[in-house]
This record gives C-alpha cells, structure tokens and sequence, in this order.
C-alpha cells in the first residue's frame, strides 16, 4: 500500500489531521473520490492514483494499439477528468471503480477512434453516454442493492464466461471479435454472456420482452 | 409503452464500448426512452468497474503522479449541476430533432438535414458517423405511407423517434429499438394519422425487391 513516490502518502500526518483514514481495511474509494470533489483534496486523489493509475495503464495497454507511452498519457488524461468531473460523483448510484471504469472506457475509445479517422470528428464518448449517466430516481435505489453482489460474483464465474468479460471490458472487442479470437461460433460467445448475466443476477431483463428477444437471438 | 428493446449482447458491447459508434448512438436514443434499460447499462458498467479494479496492474513512470499534482494544480472542477446541463434544447420546432439525444444534432449537415426522397413516401436524410462501416440516417414515412418492400442485405437498426409504423411483425412506436437482419424481408407502413421520424443505422445496402431502386441513396444498387 506504501508507495515511496506518493508524496502525499510520506507525509500521512497532514493527511490525518483533516480527516482520519482507517489502513486496517480496505479503503472506501467513494469517499475518497467525494473528497477530491468537495474539497479538492489532493491527498486522497494522491491516494486514488496510487491504487487506480497501474490499472488504468494495464486497461488502456489491454486495447492492443495502445503503446506504453501513450498509456501513460491517457492515464494523466483519464485521472485529469477524474479531478474535475468529481464534484459531479454520487456514490449512491455508482462506486468509484466503476465511475472511473466509465472515464477510462470513454478516453480510451476516443483515443482509439482518433486515430482511425481522418477528419477529426467533434462527437466524443462523453457525448455519447451522457445520456446513461443520468439516472432516474428508480435507478438510484437498485444501484446501491446491487454493487456489492456482482464484486463477488464476478469472481465465482466459470473461467470460460469471465475469459469473455474480460476480453468484451478489458481488451473492447465485441462479441463477434472474441468468437473470432477463440475460434467460436458466435452463438457460443452469446450464450456465455447470458450466462455470466444470469449468474451475475443482473436482471436486464426487467421486463419480459429482452427475454423473448435473447431467446429468439 | 416500448416493447422492443436492444438484446443484452447489444447492451453489454455498448457498456464495454465494443461496438462502433453509430449502433452506440442508436442504443442512446434508445435509452432516452427507456428507463430500465438505462437502469440496466448502469448495471452492466459495474462489470467494467470490478474487473478494473481486480486487475492486477502496471507500473506507472515514477514522475507521473507529481507532473498530474502539477497538472491538476489550477484546474477548475465542474460543479455538479454542470452534468445534468445536456438538457434538451426546445428551441427546435420539430419534435424528432427532440427525441433524439442532443449531440445527435451536431452530426446534421451544416445547413441541417437534406431529405431526399428515395419513394413516393419515403424520405432519408443521411448524417456523419465519423465511420465508414456504418451509415446513419433519419427515415420520415408520409402518414399512411409504405414503404417499398425491400430486403435487408446487412444489419439495420432502427429507432422509431415521433409517429409509429407497423410491419408483418407488429406497431412499433416511439423509443422501440428494432434489429433486422441481413436477409429479412419486410414492408414498414406508417399509421395513417401521422408521419413516422425514425433514426437508422444500418451496417449495409438494403436491396428493394422487385423496383431497380436503392433507398439507400448513398449505395450503389447491385442487382443479381
């Protein structure tokens, strides 16, 4: 957990005499994201990147076209709009992993999308999933009853159905792309991402009509 | 009420970011309408947040958290409010332009759309992507309209935005997200009362069966 080079984390007691943090357990990273949203508290953002920046690097190293250097510079640019997007955190309806999971994706896939075109385009991710980042009041309440059934879950997945998660997440490729890369019918890979579904209880099928649709798929 | 809603592999690619970007608009349109599955893609971004989290890592350069301190130093932050700002614009007089997420719009031509006619009642006005493997457009059927029979040669999504039309299948009505596949035949009517918006993208040409016509205007008609 120490980390020599976080300047912030030498020098413990500044960071304690505002607000005790508790090293028995595991950090609650939401708080710390709250922290750097209503006090721009540069300890715990120190904190934040200590424990998400080698992750980032290795998600954004995932996407296969992404070389090291750049890596390390859209880790700046990812935890730059974590610094200035925190005020707009609510842990109640998002954990900080996954809140920041949304940034990386976002500044990942623009990085990606930049390079393939050749007239610069103005439609960013951000742009794109703005709209599924508000959540309604309904919303609010099943996130926070959720978040801490699928951190388990995911683990207890049969490697097959995780292998398939991790490459849709980590590495970005879509169904087919993975059906390809593992010499599947893409029937196969589908029927592993509803499983993984099911078994994560996430219950997209809130009404019975998306059922009827995988059924038929 | 919306019955047709995008499949769960379309909406874990989406939360992934997995697919390109014009289906990507298309499923945001979508959840515009849709609470639950708005509700669901926040679900599904939780697998991308516990996966990163359990990651193992990779060691960044020794500077790099002093440099972003630096960075970050005197940057200012955006308020909360300031993420709910993306509210719709009502300046605009025609209902589907509202139906339809707000940076949709920036994809127009720069002197806005430019309907064509591609049948006695169908319109298409076509939109940037940014992406070739893709076009994205607007469909306006004429109230009462049909639209000529015609066979899917690539996969089709569409978004029905203001009216509702009706096909083999059933009605279709605002928010509802349909995928057609390639092969699938089929002949889209509107209702009679009104005109039918639809946002479209489609992966491919759409072959007219029987009429030597394309409606895709942009694709060249390849009879057999």
């Amino acid at each position: 957990m120490a980390n020599p080079r976080n300047p912030y984390m030498m020098s413990r007691q500044y960071t304690t005499e505002t607000q005790p943090v508790s090293m028995s357990e595991a950090p609650d990273w939401n708080s710390y994201l709250q922290r750097v949203g209503k006090n721009q508290d540069k300890a715990a953002f120190a904190e934040l990147f200590t424990q998400f920046s080698p992750k980032l690097k290795s998600f954004l190293l995932q996407a296969g076209s992404i070389d090291i250097e750049v890596a390390e510079e859209l880790v700046q640019e990812t935890m730059i709009k974590v610094w200035k997007k925190s005020p707009t955190f609510s842990p109640e309806f998002s954990s900080a992993s996954t809140w920041i999971y949304t940034i990386a994706r976002n500044t990942r896939i623009d990085w990606l999308r930049s390079q393939q075109r050749r007239d610069p385009q103005k439609l960013t991710a951000e742009m794109v999933y703005a709209d599924s980042n508000t959540p309604s009041p309904f919303t609010n309440l099943l996130k926070v009853r959720q978040s801490h059934d699928i951190e388990h879950q995911i683990q207890t997945l049969p490697t097959e159905q995780k292998e398939v998660l991790k490459m849709m997440y980590l590495k970005g490729l879509s169904g087919q792309e993975i059906a390809d890369a593992l010499s599947l019918p893409l029937g196969t890979v589908k029927s592993r991402i509803r499983l993984a579904l099911s078994k994560l209880k996430l219950r997209l099928a809130a009404h019975a009509n998306i059922n009827a649709a995988d059924a038929e798929a | 009420m919306i019955s047709n809603h995008p499949s769960s592999e379309l909406l874990i690619e989406y939360s992934a970011a997995s697919m390109a970007t014009a289906p990507s608009i298309a499923v945001t349109t979508h959840l515009q309408f849709c609470d639950k599955c708005q509700q669901a893609t926040q679900s599904l971004n939780q697998i991308g947040g516990e996966l990163l989290e359990a990651s193992l890592g990779t060691s960044v350069s020794e500077d790099s958290l002093e440099e972003l301190l630096r960075k970050v130093s005197d940057l200012p932050q955006e308020t909360a409010d300031e993420s709910q700002s993306a509210t719709k614009s009502t300046s605009s007089t025609d209902r589907f332009k509202q139906a339809l997420p707000t940076y949709v719009q920036g994809l127009f031509p720069p002197n806005d759309l430019d309907w064509r006619s591609v049948s006695k009642s169908v319109q298409v006005a076509t939109m940037r992507s940014g992406e070739t493997s893709h076009e994205l457009a607007l469909h306006r059927i004429s109230a009462g309209g049909e639209t000529p029979k015609h066979r899917h040669t690539a996969q089709e999504i569409t978004v029905v935005l203001t009216g509702c039309f009706s096909d083999e299948n059933g009605v279709y009505q605002p928010g509802d997200f349909l995928v057609r596949e390639q092969g699938e035949v089929h002949r889209p009517s509107a209702s009679q009362n009104e005109e039918c918006i639809c946002l479209s993208v489609l992966a491919g040409p759409i072959k007219l069966t029987g009429l030597k016509q394309i409606l895709n205007p942009f694709l060249k008609f390849s009879p057999k």
